[in-house]
């Protein structure tokens, strides 16, 4: 059974987040770091100070921003950008879709009944 | 055997209740404006969510296999980024197979082409596959205010 860090939100933990364990990825220790500060407060400290493995070595592509947005905790990692734009390198060709939206929108437009007032 | 029929990343995917699904934002680059004397740490993720859409001809048969959809993501210098996205496949006799993976984040810790990689596994086997396309990340500079 593994069980989620709820500081860091490491997937893997081997023991439950209490009785004194230590989180390898944030090193929280739980019962004495989260008795003086909440969760969330660990969780700032632990990014503030760059969001690094603590333990041994990390699991292999390990990256502590995938593992907050896995989680749900996308406002937690650094906007490091002022803009984003999605694009897209591609020509685009219409063809015949002029056409097709004329004959289109004048069918549609002889069918619109009309109320006429009296 | 499955066959792909189709395979895409785009901004979001709205599959509705008889499965037919829609895609929305089909892109192939990602525009980037960093703030004010920003560095770009290496394992920058961008929290954007994205995902990649996928939808396979089956035959008879396929039904009774088990297929994960993999989908790998290769930075520009070819080195992996995050885990292996694995997704169980629901196949029924019959029917085009549809899968949808959403992706949290997308890397942004070097300008560049990144690869995304896909393919079917069975019994940690590739049956179907690689499919690859590339996706731009381009990192512009902040200009100088001129105030």
């Amino acid at each position: 059974m593994k069980y989620r860090c709820p500081v860091c939100m490491f997937p893997s933990l081997p023991y439950p987040p209490s009785n004194y364990h230590i989180c390898p990825c944030c090193s929280t220790e739980f019962g004495n770091d989260d008795a003086d500060f909440s969760h969330d407060q660990l969780r700032g400290m632990w990014i503030d100070n760059g969001a690094h493995w603590f333990f041994g070595n990390a699991p292999e592509h390990w990256n502590p921003w995938m593992q907050l947005l896995n989680a749900g905790l996308g406002t937690y990692v650094p906007k490091l950008f002022f803009a984003l734009r999605l694009q897209t390198n591609a020509s685009v060709a219409h063809p015949g879709t002029g056409n097709f939206a004329h004959d289109f929108e004048a069918n549609r437009i002889e069918n619109i009944p009309i109320a006429v007032a009296a | 055997m499955l066959k792909l029929y189709v395979c895409v990343a785009c901004e979001k995917v709205i599959i509705d209740q008889d499965g037919v699904a829609s895609l929305i934002g089909l892109f192939n680059k990602l525009t980037l404006t960093p703030q004010k004397n920003q560095e770009i740490p290496r394992n920058a993720v961008a929290p954007k969510e994205w995902a990649v859409f996928s939808a396979w001809d089956t035959e008879p048969g396929d039904e009774l296999k088990e297929y994960l959809f993999c989908l790998q993501i290769l930075y520009p210098d070819k080195s992996q980024f995050a885990e292996i996205f694995k997704n169980k496949m629901k196949v029924e006799l019959n029917k085009r197979s549809q899968v949808k993976t959403m992706i949290p984040g997308f890397p942004v810790g070097q300008p560049g082409f990144y690869t995304v990689r896909n393919w079917i596994e069975e019994s940690n086997k590739m049956v179907a596959g690689p499919i690859e396309f590339k996706m731009e990340v381009e990192i512009l500079k902040q200009e100088p205010s001129q105030n």
